[in-house]
């Protein structure tokens, strides 16, 4: 019961945000043709015709240099920048919560982890992903590895910190001297509260996948079997006429303003959830 | 005391780094040479002559023990010698100096440019919270920095050099140009560097103008603020010199943590513009599976970057009268 209400109450603050509803309203537009492709799709974005056709009744956004509809991969494409956003938000997300929550609550372990989330957040992350994903064969699974490797840190430094206040609180006190075990302490009283800013988090982490994956295909690394908006561009930039003819208008600009369009969409919804976390942002702006 | 934790954790990075650059290539299955000639995936096939070959068979050592082969790295490393470019047909070292210059020139530019107007905006934005120029700022600086850089880039190419014809598009000097005068050298210089610059600085901005906005916001709340105001202070006094000098504490932060991020734009921008900086011969040893390179320019990046943490960390102690007596 409380959870429904909990939920309402959510829903409405956040429904106040215009910039929340426009985002959410442009991600669920790419969550519909992601989930529903194979039947929005005019064809199997694998399937030849002839290359280089502009723009028909056939081919609503023409074909590529090998002779696939491009409208179809572009539909196709929302299935891989979703799906590996998704995928590895939450993984790292649950990986990140746990490292943090620990290391916010036990001090050794915890000095020691921060010292390893230092190494990783000093090295670049763009070159060290160019750097393994050459080394590595290019397929969509090694991706999701590196990108969970590189994002959990951050998350565990955010938790972390956030604990280390949450556990000075006087309910936690009170809990750990009527002997509460630390499981119970860590799932009941602090893991709730870390919550929300778990959420803001997961959605910054999306979208950074989500430019991650596209300039990891765009420089030709990414698994050249998936059809990615990143890889459309690609094999576009890569195309000796792109610049100097009329081509980039159906190649090129779709698929850049589809992922364009997605991490608006998450930065969107990104700063509304900010704002209703943040009480000091809260009430300022509502836009 | 907070000093030399400080360093220790840099040596102790620096180490990891070189290690890693070691042992990734000698990790991954088969052997590094074998990437070379049967990768799956590659756009190009590689065909080795014995000479390039023994160059490689050398630079990886793989003839001797481990522990020799990392002594050895290591002290190549300390030699200046990252090993041989198998696409350039030199030493790597020698091609990332070359190259150090003109990506230094555009990640200086553009990381002076995209703070202070972050900053500037920032300031305006929470001084005017709520209002119709914060509104205004807030979405077209969140909207513009959803473009991925290389989008962007190409784009921009599009607009400005092919339909407008206004910037050139490639290259960061005109080719087999010779110059009557310095300054006639260093305004073709800029006019290469207009349009990459612009690109990073447009996909860089939002990112500080909205920790400066966060930041300003908070301060605003804080109580020496309502004093100001309580002691009848003038509005803009107050923003100008109790608010804007606390909130840029955490900025300081930001541009070392930016500057690792901002390179990664700066290899897509320097890839779609095809200007001459190390991101760009990032891109070409991918194409070309020229490993030795793409490890070197690596190396070169994640150490000056860890140089410029180490400077942001070193300024941050002297800001803040607090860390000082740690």
């Amino acid at each position: 019961m409380t959870e429904i209400k909990d939920l309402n109450r959510f829903w409405n603050a956040y429904k106040e945000s215009r910039l929340g509803l426009i985002g959410l309203v442009i991600l669920l537009f790419f969550v519909t043709l992601a989930v529903f492709a194979p039947y929005i799709a005019p064809y199997d974005p694998h399937e030849m015709f002839k290359p280089m056709e502009h723009p028909s009744s056939d081919h609503l956004l023409g074909t590529n240099d090998i002779g696939q509809d491009i409208l179809s991969e572009l539909i196709y494409g929302a299935r891989v920048s979703l799906f590996i956003a998704f995928f590895v938000s939450v993984v790292s997300g649950i990986i990140g919560t746990a490292f943090g929550l620990l290391s916010g609550y036990f001090e050794m372990f915890g000095f020691f982890l921060m010292r390893i989330v230092d190494a990783f957040l000093a090295i670049p992350r763009l070159p060290l992903i160019i750097v393994i994903a050459a080394f590595m064969r290019p397929s969509i699974w090694n991706l999701i590895f590196i990108f969970i490797i590189l994002g959990w840190p951050i998350t565990t430094r955010i938790i972390r910190s956030e604990v280390l206040s949450l556990r000075t609180r006087n309910y936690v006190e009170a809990a750990r001297m009527v002997g509460a075990p630390d499981t119970y302490i860590l799932m009941k009283h602090i893991l709730p509260n870390v919550f929300p800013l778990l959420v803001v988090r997961l959605i910054i982490e999306a979208s950074h996948v989500i430019i991650a994956e596209s300039s990891l295909s765009f420089l030709g690394l990414g698994d050249p079997v998936v059809k990615s908006w990143g890889m459309i561009l690609h094999y576009a930039f890569v195309y000796p006429t792109i610049f100097i003819s009329d081509l980039w208008m159906w190649w090129m600009l779709p698929a850049g303003l589809c992922i364009t369009l997605t991490i608006l969409s998450l930065t969107f919804i990104g700063y509304a959830l900010e704002e209703l976390v943040n009480p000091r942002l809260r009430g300022m702006t509502r836009i | 005391m907070h000093r030399i934790t400080k360093i220790t954790g840099y040596v102790a990075i620096i180490l990891v780094v070189l290690s890693f650059n070691f042992f990734l290539p000698r990790l991954m299955p088969g052997d590094p040479l074998s990437f070379l000639t049967g990768a799956p995936g590659m756009d190009m096939p590689i065909v080795l002559d014995e000479e390039t070959r023994a160059k490689l068979l050398t630079y990886y050592g793989l003839d001797k023990p481990l522990s020799q082969q990392f002594y050895d790295y290591m002290l190549g490393i300390l030699h200046g010698d990252l090993g041989w470019s198998i696409y350039h047909n030199a030493p790597v070292s020698d091609i990332l100096i070359g190259a150090l210059k003109w990506t230094f020139l555009l990640v200086g530019t553009s990381t002076a440019l995209y703070m202070v107007l972050g900053i500037l905006l920032g300031a305006i934005s929470a001084w005017n919270r709520g209002g119709k120029s914060d509104v205004g700022l807030l979405v077209s600086l969140l909207s513009i920095g959803s473009f991925p850089p290389f989008f962007l880039g190409m784009l921009f190419i599009i607009l400005f050099s092919v339909k407008l014809n206004l910037f050139p598009a490639f290259g960061a000097q005109t080719p087999f140009m010779e110059y009557s005068s310095l300054l006639e050298e260093a305004s073709d210089i800029l006019y290469h560097l207009f349009l990459p610059v612009t690109t990073l600085v447009i996909s860089h901005i939002g990112g500080v103008y909205l920790l400066m906005r966060n930041s300003m916001l908070n301060v605003i709340g804080e109580d020496y603020i309502l004093t100001a105001r309580a002691k009848g202070m003038a509005e803009w006094y107050i923003m100008r010199k109790h608010a804007t000098k606390n909130a840029l504490l955490p900025i300081i932060t930001m541009i070392a943590l930016r500057t690792g991020f901002m390179i990664g734009g700066t290899i897509l921008v320097e890839t779609v513009f095809a200007y001459p900086g190390v991101g760009r011969l990032l891109f070409d040893a991918v194409m070309y599976r020229d490993y030795p390179l793409l490890q070197g320019a690596f190396l070169i990046i994640t150490l000056v970057i860890i140089a410029a943490n180490f400077v942001a960390d070193m300024v941050y102690v002297q800001l803040d009268p607090r860390l000082k007596h740690d």
